[in-house]
This record gives structure tokens, sequence and C-alpha cells, in this order.
């Protein structure tokens, strides 16, 4: 078979033909460059169709995947002729084609989400004869995939902090369905269901080797859960393809314990949190952690130098307490917890001695009087 | 199955309404009020007869900008619905720059302005953007803060659901959507099948067998059965079609090709 195939009928060819001419007519007519500026102004919101070279593979390759129709040398089920040598074009559009046999891919383009080379051309990923790659597929599937969409590829590549599922496994396929899903970007499930596949399991460790929470058991043990957990959506916070921040985090969000206060250190939380909640030190609206109308997220956030950052009092993904407020906190260097202590009461909440001295708030207008003076707070936990 | 998913579904549900404005839990009913308008009057924050759909927005805001050009997106295609639409905002944001935001983003719905941030106190919003709906009685139905992915679908579901369009089953299947996984072996068996039907038609029984056996392996189907009988019926060999047309029946006793092929391969005997 020394013919590439071709994957247009004759009248299509034609079509194309008289349509490039037209095109080439317009674009003398109107100036090419404003026709290039256009293309640069706008990014597409589909990638291009991939062009392939559907030849079979020569005789002397062993492919890894080859098409039953090819192999049993069954060129007229997709062809005008029998002939290998002159199979001549193919009997109706490509798509049609394949769905008399895939016909259950009727059922699997009728989810909510589908990819439209998958929807227009399925030779824009697969060669219908054979292939080194499986699944028919024309390259290595990772390439294939960035081959067209190339922001990913850009960031994948110029990322500081890696993710690995999309190096390991079956690499974008590991959470993305190739033809359709029932979920927005063709992922296979939600990605909290997505993402305790590989997290939601003991000793699973990051591109730099440090070990990770195993998700699915801090969930199961800590009943109040961040928004967006509860949600299962991880990508509210995390970047999955890669990013610049540590844990893939979308934005900033400080590390460590203290913190001066400066409102871009918290650009994470801000994308939903309101900001007066710690920026206003009087409110009786933004947050029920306030005594009287003096706001406590500000007493201890909003401070020039030693400013408490939300992870000093607060779980990010879950814990057993509301508003994912933590038990305890590390200290020192050794791993020692220091309790919170922290206890709701009706109207309020008390913190007894550990960051500083036993002290309660509550959100009536008559506040509680202020309590002596308060307790250095511990070095650097 | 249908279990699972209603039990999901409860389950999540059941998480959202916990996370539900903080001082009003679903099912709440929301006494109405009215607001001043940004673009001039009072408005209502509910309808007293329809689903309502109030959203707490801060402009400019990135969560807030991307949740609002799909709630947009909701609500033209909900035109004709009878939903009762507006945003929120507090009024410690300046209402020029409101004015400016919700022109570039093309927001035509009502957006209230909560004087002294009463509103947000009285629900404890600590979120934006956050979506409350409501019915027609004005219950508290739903909650929806923001949310990356299929967040435009959990909207429109929520109000569909609100208006009665769709069912509890149906909310659950988008709300928690199932697993969309490749193929796997029976629609790899259903390939061969469709490929031996084809080679059956063009006469090419010996790739059609061979076709028939690999489905046959992965996924032992009546169809495929029925298939190899009809091909071995065609080549002359009704004793071993009779097997296949009788082992199609023990899959599927109401099978008619099967049944019809054996009482053709006896006819044909006698």
């Amino acid at each position: 078979m020394s013919q590439p195939a071709t994957i247009l009928d004759a009248d299509s060819q034609t079509r194309l033909k008289r349509i490039s001419i037209y095109l080439t007519l317009l674009l003398l007519a109107f100036g090419y460059p404003a026709a290039a500026a256009a293309e640069k102004d706008s990014v597409p919101p589909v990638p291009k169709m991939r062009k392939n070279d559907l030849t079979p593979l020569p005789d002397a390759l062993k492919p890894v995947s080859a098409h039953s129709p090819y192999q049993d040398g069954d060129c007229s089920l997709c062809h005008q002729n029998k002939d290998r040598n002159d199979p001549g074009p193919i009997t109706k559009p490509v798509n049609e084609l394949c769905l008399d046999c895939h016909d259950d891919f009727a059922k699997v383009m009728a989810r909510k989400s589908s990819h439209v080379p998958a929807r227009v051309n399925c030779v824009s990923c697969h060669n219908p004869h054979n292939s080194m790659q499986p699944k028919l597929l024309v390259v290595e599937s990772e390439s294939l995939c960035l081959s067209c969409h190339t922001a990913i590829s850009n960031l994948v590549t110029n990322a500081k902090v890696k993710h690995d599922a999309l190096s390991m496994g079956a690499k974008c396929v590991n959470c993305h369905n190739p033809h359709a899903a029932n979920v927005e970007h063709l992922l296979t499930r939600l990605p909290y269901d997505l993402c305790v596949g590989c997290h939601g399991k003991d000793g699973v460790k990051d591109h730099d080797g440090k070990v990770l929470t195993n998700m699915k058991t801090l969930l199961a043990e800590n009943s109040h859960q961040h928004g967006p957990v509860a949600d299962k959506d991880c990508s509210a916070c995390h970047l999955p393809h890669g990013g610049d921040n540590f844990r893939l985090l979308t934005k900033e969000y400080p590390p460590q314990f203290y913190s001066p206060y400066d409102p871009k250190l918290y650009a994470l939380c801000f994308d939903c949190h309101e900001e007066s909640m710690v920026k206003d030190p009087k409110t009786t609206t933004l947050t029920k952690f306030r005594n009287g109308d003096q706001n406590l997220h500000y007493v201890h956030v909003n401070k020039d130098e030693r400013g408490r950052t939300c992870r000093a009092c607060h779980e990010v993904h879950a814990s057993q307490h509301n508003h994912q407020i933590r038990d305890a906190v590390p200290y020192g260097h050794t791993g020692y917890m220091l309790k919170i202590n922290f206890t709701q009461t009706a109207n309020g909440g008390t913190c007894a001695r550990t960051c500083h001295v036993t002290r309660s708030y509550t959100n009536s207008a008559t506040a509680l009087e202020p309590k002596p003076a308060e307790a250095e707070p511990p070095k650097s936990p | 199955m249908r279990q699972f998913a209603c039990l999901a579904a409860a389950i999540l549900l059941w998480s959202l309404s916990a996370l539900a404005f903080a001082n009003v839990p679903i099912g709440t009913v929301i006494e109405n009020v009215s607001l001043p308008a940004l673009a001039g009057g009072e408005q209502s924050l509910l309808s007293d007869t329809n689903v309502s759909v109030f959203v707490f927005i801060q402009p400019g805001q990135e969560h807030s900008n991307q949740a609002l050009v799909q709630i947009i997106a909701c609500a033209k295609e909900m035109t004709n619905q009878p939903v009762h639409w507006c945003a929120i905002i507090s009024d410690r944001i300046s209402p020029a720059a409101v004015a400016a935001e919700v022109q570039t983003i093309g927001l035509t719905m009502p957006v209230l302005i909560d004087k002294g941030d009463a509103l947000y106190g009285k629900f404890g919003v600590v979120l934006h953007p956050v979506v409350g709906i409501t019915d027609q009685n004005r219950r508290l139905v739903a909650y929806q803060p923001f949310a990356k992915v299929n967040y435009a679908a959990f909207i429109r579901a929520q109000i569909r659901h609100a208006l009665k369009e769709i069912t509890d089953d149906e909310l659950a299947e988008i709300l928690n959507p199932p697993a969309a996984v490749l193929g796997g072996e029976a629609s790899v068996a259903h390939r061969y099948l469709r490929l031996a039907e084809k080679q059956f038609q063009t006469t090419n029984y010996v790739h059609a067998l061979a076709n028939l056996q690999k489905s046959l392996d992965q996924n032992p189907t009546a169809d495929a059965y029925t298939l190899r009988a009809r091909i071995l019926a065609a080549q002359g060999n009704c004793p071993a079609a009779i097997t296949d047309f009788e082992a199609a029946l023990k899959l599927d006793p109401q099978n008619a090709a099967a049944l019809a092929g054996i009482k053709a391969c006896n006819e044909k005997a006698k």
C-alpha cells in the first residue's frame, strides 16, 4: 500500500480547493498583514486541528496497534476500492465512517462536554491504519495533547512547582477523557474525586520527594471542611498543571506562622474571603470572631511585624472544629504541637492559655471587659 | 447504583447545607426586603411568588467576575423562566467603581446596595461570590459558593430544581456527575461485533468469524452468538449454528434472530 490514505472524499477535496482559492483571494484583497494581526490578537477558543500523515507504517515496522479492518485487508470497509495499493477515497465523512463500528461513541459524545477534534475529526488523533503508539494514536499521547494545547505545554515546561500527575501513568488521560465527559474541561470526575485517586493514598510524595497528606483519611477524620473541599473543587486553590507557588497554589499564601500583614500575601484567601475581615478594626457584620465590635481577626493578623497568618489558627482543608480551627500549631523545631484550646460558645468563644493568657470574646453589644495584658506569644513555632 | 447516587447526593446536599450562609441554614424562610439599587430607586431582594436568585459579589475580585460571566449566561438562558435575579454589593465599595465593572461585565440584573453590610451580617456572608436560591415561598433551597469547575451547571440545576423542572435524582446527577471512563472490554467487544457484521455483509466469513471470536472472548453476548450462528448457517454448518443460536437464547430467551435461525436450520434439515 504505497498511496497515502486520504481522509476526504473527492467532493470534499474539490470543495476544499475552492475554499482555499476564495480565501487566498480574500487575503489578497484585504491584505495578509491585517489577517495575521487578527490571528495574533485573538486567542483561539479551540486549538487548531492537527494534520497528520495517515499513511500506514512500512511493512518492516511492527506496529504497536493496528486497526482490525486494515489488518484484515478489508480496505473497502472504509475506502471505495478493495485494492490495498489503490484504495481510493473514503466512502463517507471520516467520523460517520468511524461511528459505523464505534457506535458506542454516540452515547459517549452526548456527554455534557466534548472534545472538538473528537466531534469533528477522529483522525486528528488516531491513524485509521496502524501506529507505533497504543490506541492508534498518531504520536505519543502527551505530545499529542500538548501539540494543540500550547498554553498548557508552556505552563508545564516553565512551572517552578511540577505536578507529577502530568508525567506519570496515563499522563493527561489520568484526569481528562479525550473524547467527552460530564465535567467541564473534559475531566473524568469532579476535581476532588480525581485528586484523591492519588492523594487519597499513604506515602504519596510530591515532585521534590516530600510525603504528602492522605486527603481521604484527613477528611474522613475531620468533618469540618473548607468550602472548596466540601464542594470537591480542589482547583479553587490548586493549579493542576503546575505553578509557581508552594503546593501548586493559585496565588500567594504565607507558608509561615508569623508574617507582617500585607494583603498581597493573602491573595489566595481574598479570592473568596472578604479582605475587610482583617482590614477593618471594628465590625459587627464581617465576622463572628469579634469582641463586641472589636474585630479579632484584625487584632491577630493585621500587625506590622508578628501578624499571625491564617494557618496559625485555621486548617486549610479540614479540622474537627467549626471554621476549620486547628487543634494545635507546630511549636519550635522539634515538631511539638502547641494546643490552641479553642472553645466555641453560643455567642463567642474562648482560647485557653497557650499562645496568650486565657481570653474570651462575645459577639453581644456589651463586650467582655478586657483581661490583663496579653502574655508574650511563643517564639516562632 | 441508584441508591448509591441518592446517598452521595444526600451527603453532598447535606455538606452544602452545612456550609450555608453562616446565619441562615437551608430551609429558612427569608424575609423580603427592599434595598437601594445601583441604577436608582429601590428593588426587592426576593420575589414573593417566583424563584429568586441573589448573588453577593465584589466587582473586580477575580472569582466574582468569573462567576458573574457565568451567572449572566444562566440568566440569559432562563430569560423566559419565572426567576427573579439580583446582585448585592456592600456599600463599602464605591458605586462609581461598581457601575464601571457592571458595565464592563455586561450585568443587566438589578444591583442592590447593602447599606452598612446589614444583609451581609444578617446572612453571615463571609465569601465572594456566593449565590442563594429561594423557592416561591421565599424558602432558602440552595446555596452555591464559587467553583472553578461546573459552576454554571450547578447553579442552573439548582434553579431548575427549585422550579421543579428536574427531580431530586436529576439534580444529584448534575451535582455529582457520573465518571466518564474510557471504553473498557465491553466497548471493544462491541466494536469487533460491529466489524464482523460488516464483514458478514461482504461475505468475508473468515475475518468475520475471527473478529466475532475476539468479541465473544471479551464479552459473550446474545448478539455475538447469533451473528456467529448466522455466519455458520450461511456456510452450511447448521449443527454448529444451532449450538450458537441456543447459546444466544440462554442469554436472551426472546432473541428473535436466534429463534428464527433455529427454525430456518430445522426446516433446512427436513
